[in-house]
């Protein structure tokens, strides 16, 4: 679990970047986090994994205060892929790139070498194992990254903006890797401006806007509340304009749709009434 | 670790330091690096370093200048021990403080002037505006780079990287996954600016004109005589009374520790 017992956090004296937050995240739970450019919400995972450590307040993972204990310590736990693949990609083969992590938290080298092989295969990189991490695509560098954070196995995986720069296919394929994530008991956190990957991806979305917590709640209850996302500056999914939009036309039609499959059964509902 | 470029990240302030002409400034910090490359010994090499230390306090800057001396103190302890192990204990702690004198001298500079005048200036000593302007876009990425190094370091110690463990050489070992991710990542910014640069027309005209001039004044020429005299007074004693024998220097010149 984690908690953040009302926290705050600056970087310059008296100019706080998080302020008077408290969450809780249960294990089993996958969230985004929203918010607009400079709300906090990278701020506010690096305190999960103690890359900071709150000026006021306590972060808890899983009981343990993250002022008491390391990155290092807590990296078996906590998984971090960061925004830029490039920030993290350093070694000379791709099987030494997923081994690092590993052999920093002291796996045994069987247990390296199979989880090596295992993540090269689950990210489609076996055939560039022995390649320098430099010669891959951005697509694939992003992957490697993600393969390298994900051999530890943590309970908690921070994804920083993995959508970015990435095609739909690349989309697919990280959702479908979250799916798999959501059956397990563990916590899976997005910082993400991409609502409509958002919609797709969790089941709680915490929305930010200048270092609070402005709302949290289901993605129907968040996306289709037009005043909160006003204020993070998101704009709603598609479907959700076009429901509001439709609703001007026709009141009975609702607003809260997510899903295409929930606005073609709203769509054929008027459309059979007005037969 | 990027807390040493601190020291070098310019902030504009209005006092004498920053009013004087990035010329100036330049020569003031070469006299000052020349001077701390004669002396290995402690003494005078303390001294260099307090004949600066006004000009710090001018500037207004003691804050950033501590905080980078801080920033420095992982480098000054592995040379602290490399030196104590292979030479002396004494020639260890000349080599922070030179090391420190050097930093000193570079880090008035680069507080105090803008980058865009010093641009000015090596342009007005008629070096070609490609070179003073690669100068000035290499200043401007300091910044850039420390913040991604601080990046780039938090994403390897949220895969386990402690730079804190091990011995001396695997200390420094341990800084090679954050090194050469900021390595490659500069590189390809680099690509990236040149082509950004080109494709916005940059060396189009042959001769290019400047909206402002650099004016030398009086307390210009009274720091500059200044430095020069404590650079000659340095090359006097280095190597005219240093050789003479019986050396008329006094004891304490050459006082070292005695380990």
């Amino acid at each position: 679990m984690i908690f953040f017992d009302d926290v705050w956090f600056e970087y310059e004296p008296n100019q706080p970047v998080l302020r008077n937050l408290s969450l809780q995240i249960q294990p089993g739970e996958t969230v985004a986090l929203m918010g607009e450019n400079g709300a906090g919400k990278t701020t506010l995972a690096k305190h999960i994994n103690g890359l900071l450590k709150p000026t006021r307040g306590t972060v808890y993972l899983e009981g343990v205060d993250t002022r008491k204990t390391s990155t290092a310590q807590l990296a078996r736990k906590v998984g971090f892929v960061f925004q830029n693949a490039d920030h993290q990609l350093f070694a000379d083969t791709l099987q030494a790139e997923i081994g690092f992590g590993l052999r920093n938290l002291n796996f045994s080298k069987e247990e390296i070498d199979e989880r090596v092989n295992r993540f090269l295969t689950l990210f489609e990189l076996t055939k560039y194992q022995d390649q320098s991490p430099f010669l891959l695509s951005g697509g694939e560098r992003k992957r490697l990254a993600l393969a390298s954070v994900l051999c530890v196995e943590p309970q908690v995986l921070i994804l920083d903006e993995p959508t970015q720069a990435q095609d739909a296919l690349q989309k697919q394929k990280l959702l479908d890797f979250i799916a798999s994530f959501r059956k397990s008991n563990h916590i899976l956190l997005l910082v993400t401006h991409d609502v409509e990957f958002a919609v797709k991806a969790v089941d709680r979305i915490v929305v930010l806007s200048q270092g609070e917590l402005i709302a949290d709640g289901t993605p129907r209850q968040i996306l289709s509340n037009l005043s909160i996302l006003e204020r993070a500056r998101l704009l709603p999914p598609q479907l959700t304009q076009f429901a509001h939009q439709l609703a001007e036309h026709e009141p009975r039609f609702p607003t809260d749709l997510l899903t295409l499959t929930e606005a073609v059964k709203a769509v054929n509902q008027i459309l059979r009434r007005s037969r | 670790m990027a807390a040493i470029f601190e020291a070098f990240r310019f902030k504009q302030k209005h006092t004498f330091m920053h009013g004087l002409d990035p010329r100036t400034t330049f020569f003031m910090a070469v006299c000052f690096s020349v001077l701390a490359m004669l002396f290995l010994e402690l003494l005078p090499l303390l001294i260099i370093i307090l004949s600066m230390l006004p000009f710090v306090l001018l500037a207004k800057s003691i804050g950033q200048w501590s905080r980078s001396l801080k920033g420095l103190a992982f480098l000054a302890g592995f040379i602290l021990i490399i030196n104590s192990y292979f030479i002396s204990f004494s020639f260890a702690v000349s080599t922070v403080l030179r090391l420190t004198a050097l930093m000193t001298a570079f880090s008035i500079f680069f507080l105090t002037v803008h980058p865009d005048d010093f641009a000015q200036a090596l342009i007005e000593m008629h070096i070609p505006y490609e070179f003073a302007f690669a100068f000035s876009m290499a200043v401007r990425y300091v910044p850039t780079i420390a913040t991604e190094t601080e990046t780039i370091r938090d994403a390897q110690m949220s895969r386990g990287l402690e730079l804190e463990s091990g011995n001396i050489l695997q200390r420094v070992r341990n800084y090679i996954p954050i090194l050469i991710p900021v390595i490659v990542s500069s590189i390809r910014r680099a690509l990236q600016v040149a082509e950004s640069l080109e494709s916005r027309a940059f060396g189009s005209t042959a001769s290019r004109t400047s909206l402002y001039g650099l004016k030398l004044r009086k307390r210009d020429f009274a720091l500059m005589i200044y430095s020069l005299l404590l650079l000659l007074l340095g090359l006097y004693v280095t190597f005219i009374l240093r050789t003479m024998l019986p050396s008329p220097l006094p004891d304490w010149f050459f006082w070292t520790f005695p380990f």
